[in-house]
């Protein structure tokens, strides 16, 4: 084994760790950027991801089906939680609800989630057309950390073109910068707003499918997810989406190089690339000053 | 009159409640009283600063483990060791206050949540001094300094914490009442303005969440003296959050609302643990409940409805709770 190969099975795999927490904090930042609110269960979501993923493997036997059907079902608990909960918060002054009420989510949620699946960690597996092994400069390399990247590469582009290209992207762009005019215009911005929720609720529960057959689906997978999701989306800058790929990549290499050299200290280096950031630019790479 | 007399009935009641109750029930009692502290100095930011903290075990746990390796290593008298573990709390907390208050909102809020995650993996990383997952276990209660033992019992360890509760009750109201909390008042409501008006308003955070971890830091050292051990499980986020659950249901902003809320939390969750393995639910969907509909907590609620005279601005939703009362 060269060293050469080490390291490039290493940004590989860093890679596709960056591709699963890309789907969260896409989701996170986009959420954040259109109605000012931060997503404490964006985690739990994540978690739901995986399990509802896992349900539906099993029963439809289909790794594509699982990635179909569980992103939709929850995408539409999340819309159903903006329409029900959130929407009656909006007057309020007190930006700090918002926190608190998708922190009750989040336990209520997790506590469903053990409720209905139990404790014990699922997995329905690696589906077999992806379970092979790739040979990278005689490093072997498991064919399904691949897919991940060429997915998450794929979904990035495909989210940007959506924001950029499409006129349902330029009102959620709109929607960010100025409701009032939006809704003037003539727009259903409540409308813009529980979709953008929702939809941000799917692409974490992507995110979930995805990452159960590496690590199964098991309760508390939610709350390190989170805490990733919001130091990509704090380095990258809140609201920016670019800021979201870019501080996936960092966050995802700093753990997998940080895990192999370090191994205790993984998680403070994380923390320390966050106060790096947040020290020289308060408000993310890519964000605006607040 | 009548808050008066119910004052009294109060306070009557906390002395004398160690003799009415069995002895199991007194180690509920206690750990309620602990967590109403703890409730109470996270008060001090969410409710006058306004400052969500999503990391407030950090200062539990930093009260506890210093508690915890003072006792054992050094075998100085139970409340020494206590004011000690407080003093490195605080000595502590002043860094992570200077960084954190660099942001505010939910920058603030995962900032301290990093910091208490980072104590929490630190406990893994240095098991030889912390012990690890198994934590620190069997934690003396070496007597006090003029040969005191009387705390070593649990009906004497129960007016300990009291007196600490009401002692850091008084020293806090008095900060809030004191010009210093008015310029508090004042970042909550419109801190563009208080800058404007010449303060430092970040000074004064980094003053604020000093206090807190320092309460605390306060709490979290009667507990390790009281339950004998310091697990990593006082750093984790879930102690966070449920500290912070019990200020916002008490009312936050009011000092008293989130001791009522720690005291009845704890209580609350003993009981209903037993009859039914649901409690986190009921637990987070009365937290809902209060968010959605009576943000100013249960102590807002009682305020209002008993007209109780509020001496100060009084807080959370701000103009709505006052509002609401008027």
């Amino acid at each position: 084994m060269t060293f050469l190969s080490f390291i490039l099975a290493q940004c590989l795999s860093a890679l596709s760790q960056a591709a699963i927490l890309f789907f969260i904090a896409c989701g996170l930042t986009l959420i954040f950027g259109i109605m000012r609110i931060v997503n404490f269960a964006h985690g739990v979501v994540f978690m739901l991801g995986a399990y509802a993923g896992y349900t539906a493997q099993v029963l439809t036997g289909s790794f594509i089906m699982a990635m179909i059907l569980a992103p939709i079902f929850v995408g539409i608990v999340g819309a159903a939680f903006e329409w029900i909960f959130l929407r009656r918060l909006y007057g309020r002054r007190d930006g700090g609800a918002y926190l608190l009420l998708t922190f009750g989510l989040a336990v209520v949620l997790s506590e469903l989630i053990r409720i209905i699946w139990g404790t014990a960690p699922l997995s329905a597996g690696i589906p077999d057309f992806l379970r092979g092994i790739v040979l990278i400069l005689d490093q072997p390399f498991p064919l399904y950390r691949l897919f991940l990247i060429g997915l998450g590469l794929a979904s990035a582009g495909a989210v940007w073109l959506f924001l950029e290209r499409t006129r349902a992207g330029l009102l959620i762009r709109a929607v960010s910068q100025n409701p009032e005019m939006v809704h003037a215009l003539g727009t259903n911005v409540d409308l813009v707003r529980t979709g953008v929720f929702g939809f941000g609720c799917a692409l974490a529960a992507v995110g979930g499918v995805l990452a159960a057959p590496l690590v199964t689906a098991f309760l508390g997978m939610g709350t390190t997810v989170v805490i990733d999701a919001f130091v990509i989306v704090i380095i990258g800058g809140m609201g920016s989406f670019l800021g979201s790929i870019i501080g996936s990549v960092l966050v995802a290499f700093v753990q997998v190089f940080g895990a192999y050299y370090f191994q205790d200290l993984a998680l403070a280096f994380m923390y320390f690339l966050m106060l790096v950031v947040l020290v020289i630019r308060p408000g993310g790479l890519l964000g605006k000053e607040d | 009159m009548n808050w008066k007399l119910g004052f009294a009935a109060t306070a009557v009641a906390c002395v004398a409640l160690p003799f009415l109750v069995p002895q199991y029930s007194l180690t509920i009692l206690i750990e309620a009283l602990i967590f109403g502290l703890f409730a109470m100095s996270l008060d001090l930011m969410v409710g006058y600063c306004r400052l969500y903290s999503f990391g407030h075990a950090a200062a539990y746990g930093l009260g506890a483990y210093s508690t915890a390796l003072i006792l054992i290593h050094l075998q100085l008298p139970l409340p020494i060791g206590i004011i000690l573990a407080v003093l490195m709390t605080i000595v502590t907390a002043v860094p992570i206050a200077w960084i954190c208050t660099r942001s505010t909102g939910v920058s603030f809020a995962m900032l301290t949540l990093a910091f208490a995650q980072l104590g929490y993996a630190m406990l893994f990383r240095f098991r030889d001094v912390t012990g690890g997952s198994d934590g620190l276990v069997g934690i003396p209660q070496p007597a006090g300094p003029f040969g005191m033992t009387w705390f070593q019992g649990k009906i004497g360890y129960y007016y300990l914490v009291l007196g600490c509760l009401l002692g850091s009750y008084l020293l806090c109201r008095a900060i809030v009442r004191s010009p210093f909390g008015a310029v508090l008042a004042g970042i909550r409501e419109n801190e563009a303005k208080t800058i404007a008006l010449g303060y430092n308003t970040r000074a004064y955070k980094i003053a604020t969440v000093v206090l807190a971890y320092g309460f605390g830091g306060l709490a979290g050292a009667l507990y390790a003296g009281f339950a004998g051990f310091a697990s990593p499980e006082l750093f984790f986020w879930l102690t966070s959050g449920r500290v912070l659950i019990m200020v916002v249901v008490g009312g936050a902003g009011t000092l008293i609302g989130p001791i009522i809320g720690g005291v009845f939390f704890v209580y609350l969750e003993h009981q209903l643990s037993q009859v039914t393995d649901l409690w986190p639910l009921i637990f987070g969907s009365i937290f809902i409940a209060f968010v959605m509909f009576a943000p100013e907590g249960i102590w807002g609620i009682l305020t209002s409805r008993f007209k109780v005279p509020a001496k100060l601005p009084s807080s959370t939703g701000g103009k709505e709770a006052s509002d609401a009362a008027a």
